[in-house]
């Protein structure tokens, strides 16, 4: 009984000494885990530049500067009149902040001062933000110049000197920025959704999908390079041919999955050991359950053509009513088609254990019927085998 | 021509190690093997002729247990491929027409890999490839991937697999196919060792001048029935002198000359 063993082991061997597939199966789950690194890895918070152009140079200008550049997420692009004119003009920017020559002086005589925004079309979401924030950090400004100016005309000949006067209503103003008298209470109502929960299973899935079809299309090329003709001369059964295969394209599938796991976790923090194991326990589920599906496209296809069409067919269609990226939701049509798919059962369960919402032992239902698909499928596979 | 049920003049018919009777099998309704019967002794090299899309690869499918008969049975050292395809397997050794090996593998990997296969353990398959490696004079590239032999050397290794269950039936589908004539001569050489160690030898090859110089019987394929079954000799002298007349000029005799696939 050691034979599908040794089966699995050569063709994993065979894996490892084709060295364009050995990469192209390492460098994959790389380039997909930095592909979520670069969308979710730096956060979900907001981040933008917000281009100035300083035409005044004043001591309230610098201020109003200072304090978009304090802003969280908001980095600050200074630039000349002609440089932002030609930005706009070229779309490179989208709205640019002009402070006008003698808007510092206007506001020292107590004149009212504004500042000018510039933007192509409507800006863009990311200007119109930008704007918003630039307009509050504005009015702040000019609401603590009026407090101090006012300060000062009460104070005018008292003998207290204008020093003590701007430090003192500075640090008011910074107290009353700390410890507001209105307080901001935030409730999240329902669970928070975090979409790497539901994404990670997602793309681990389809992952798995792609490796296992493409491993178990081996059998395909076995029968045209004649190995498999050679196989079934010697004492292998067909039966223990197709374990072998099917643990084959397990271990394969199963390395990348590993690969691609690990680096979700060490890096996007995704969950601790125990989910960590969780996951791979159910990588191990799916792996089986579309290894065998693999198998059943292996054993229906006469040509390494119709192979490689049913698995990218296969693939797609899993994929798509599986809700990989986007929930599908459990009613209607797409929920009936999505109930079909082994991927539904894999994303819901490790999502929910992502989620922490759900540990292994209340996966039971999910793991038993990725495991029923493993089961019909091999039997399946099996049953389609052909010879010639 | 030799016409009717065709078997070799054996002294010992109960001698014979392999009997296949009245062989058939159709593709699509089109028949590719029809009512084929012989037989091989042991210790004999018997040579399977005939012209592309004869049926000479089918009847080694269904020989080596690859392929069931519609109709008809062999039996392989007593035991039946239909009944006991897993008691022959341990008996037969396969060379395929094709180079059936992994080319990203060593060529010791293949063999020990094909070894544990036919049921060697591991320590007994490296033995075997050992041996076989240095049998087809490919020892010294023991470790190095298939991939970067020669067609030559490839076919030796293809032969070597087909060796390392040290089968009692060997069948060779045109092993020589494309291969020079230094590595046709070794394979030769180690085809008549081999047969000289006690090994029974079922070879097919387009080449007349091969099978006139390694077969002790032949029989000749068309259209899928076995249509001549005798000694090298034995069919030169059908159409002439025997010491003048080519196999090849026997072949065309009676197979005709119109082109085949």
């Amino acid at each position: 009984m050691l034979r599908p063993l040794v089966l699995a082991w050569i063709e994993l061997k065979r894996f490892g000494a084709d060295r364009g597939a050995l990469a192209f199966g390492i460098a994959l789950p790389i380039a997909l885990f930095a592909l979520m690194y670069g969308v979710f890895g730096q956060g979900a918070s907001f981040s933008a530049t917000a281009s100035i152009v300083d035409l005044d140079g004043g001591p309230v200008a610098a201020q109003l500067i200072d304090r978009v550049s304090a802003f969280d997420g908001l980095e600050v692009e200074m630039l000349t009149e002609a440089d932002a004119d030609e930005a706009l003009d070229r779309s490179r920017i989208l709205t640019a902040v002009f402070i006008p020559a003698g808007f510092s002086e206007r506001l020292e005589a107590g004149e009212p001062a504004s500042v000018l925004f510039k933007r192509r079309g409507s800006g863009g979401d990311t200007g119109q933000i930008v704007s918003q924030i630039v307009q509050g950090v504005a009015q702040d400004v000019a609401a603590e110049f009026e407090i101090r100016e006012f300060v000062r005309s009460r104070l005018d000949g008292s003998g207290v000197p204008e020093a003590q006067i701007v430090a003192t209503v500075g640090t008011l103003i910074e107290r009353a920025a700390v410890v507001s008298p209105i307080g901001v209470e935030i409730r999240a109502v329902g669970e928070e959704e975090n979409a790497l929960d539901r994404l990670i299973p997602g793309v681990l899935t389809m992952f798995l999908m792609f490796a296992a079809t493409i491993s178990a299309a081996s059998i395909v090329v076995e029968r045209d390079t004649g190995t498999l003709e050679r196989l079934l001369t010697t004492r292998l059964s067909v039966n223990q041919l197709y374990a072998g295969k099917f643990l084959a394209s397990v271990g394969r599938a199963m390395v990348q999955a590993l690969i691609l796991l690990s680096l979700a976790f060490a890096v996007l923090r995704v969950g601790g050991a125990v989910a960590f194991a969780q996951v791979v326990v159910f990588s191990l589920l799916i792996a089986a359950a579309v290894s065998a599906l693999g198998l059943v496209v292996a054993g229906l296809a006469r040509t390494q053509e119709q192979a490689s069409w049913g698995s990218v067919f296969l693939t797609m269609i899993l994929t798509v009513f599986g809700g990989t990226f986007i929930s599908v939701g459990e009613t209607g049509v797409l929920g009936f088609l999505s109930r079909l798919t082994p991927n539904k059962y894999a994303i819901d369960a490790m999502g929910d254990i992502l989620a922490g919402s759900g540990g292994l032992a209340e996966q039971g239902p999910e793991a038993a019927i990725l495991g029923g698909i493993a089961v019909i499928g091999f039997v399946v596979a099996r049953v389609a085998f052909r010879t010639a | 021509m030799v016409a009717g049920k065709l078997t070799t003049d054996r002294t010992h018919e109960d001698a014979a190690f392999l009997t296949a009777m009245g062989l058939s099998k159709s593709f699509d309704g089109a028949p590719v093997v029809d009512d084929v019967s012989f037989s091989i002794g042991r210790q004999e090299v018997f040579g399977l002729l005939g012209p592309n899309g004869a049926g000479k690869t089918t009847t080694i499918r269904m020989l080596s247990t690859v392929l069931a008969p519609d109709t008809g049975d062999v039996t392989i050292g007593g035991h039946s491929v239909l009944r006991e395809a897993d008691e022959v397997r341990r008996i037969i050794g396969v060379c395929p027409q094709e180079l059936a090996l992994y080319e990203e593998l060593s060529a010791r990997d293949n063999l020990v890999f094909f070894g544990r296969m036919a049921g060697l353990g591991r320590r007994q398959a490296k033995e075997a490839a050992a041996e076989n490696l240095e049998l087809v004079g490919l020892a010294d590239r023991a470790s190095d991937a298939v991939r970067k032999f020669s067609g030559g050397m490839k076919r030796r290794v293809n032969i070597a697999v087909a060796l390392m269950s040290r089968p009692q039936l060997l069948f060779l589908d045109e092993p020589t196919v494309g291969v020079d004539p230094q590595s046709r001569n070794h394979i030769f050489e180690t085809i008549l060792r081999l047969r000289d160690e006690g090994m029974t030898v079922l070879y097919t090859t387009h080449y007349m001048e091969e099978a006139d110089r390694l077969c002790d019987n032949i029989g000749v394929m068309d259209r899928g029935r076995l249509i001549a079954l005798d000694t090298p000799v034995g069919l030169r002298s059908t159409i002439g002198d025997p010491e003048e007349v080519t196999l090849e000029q026997v072949f065309l005799n009676l197979t005709g000359r119109s082109l085949r696939d």
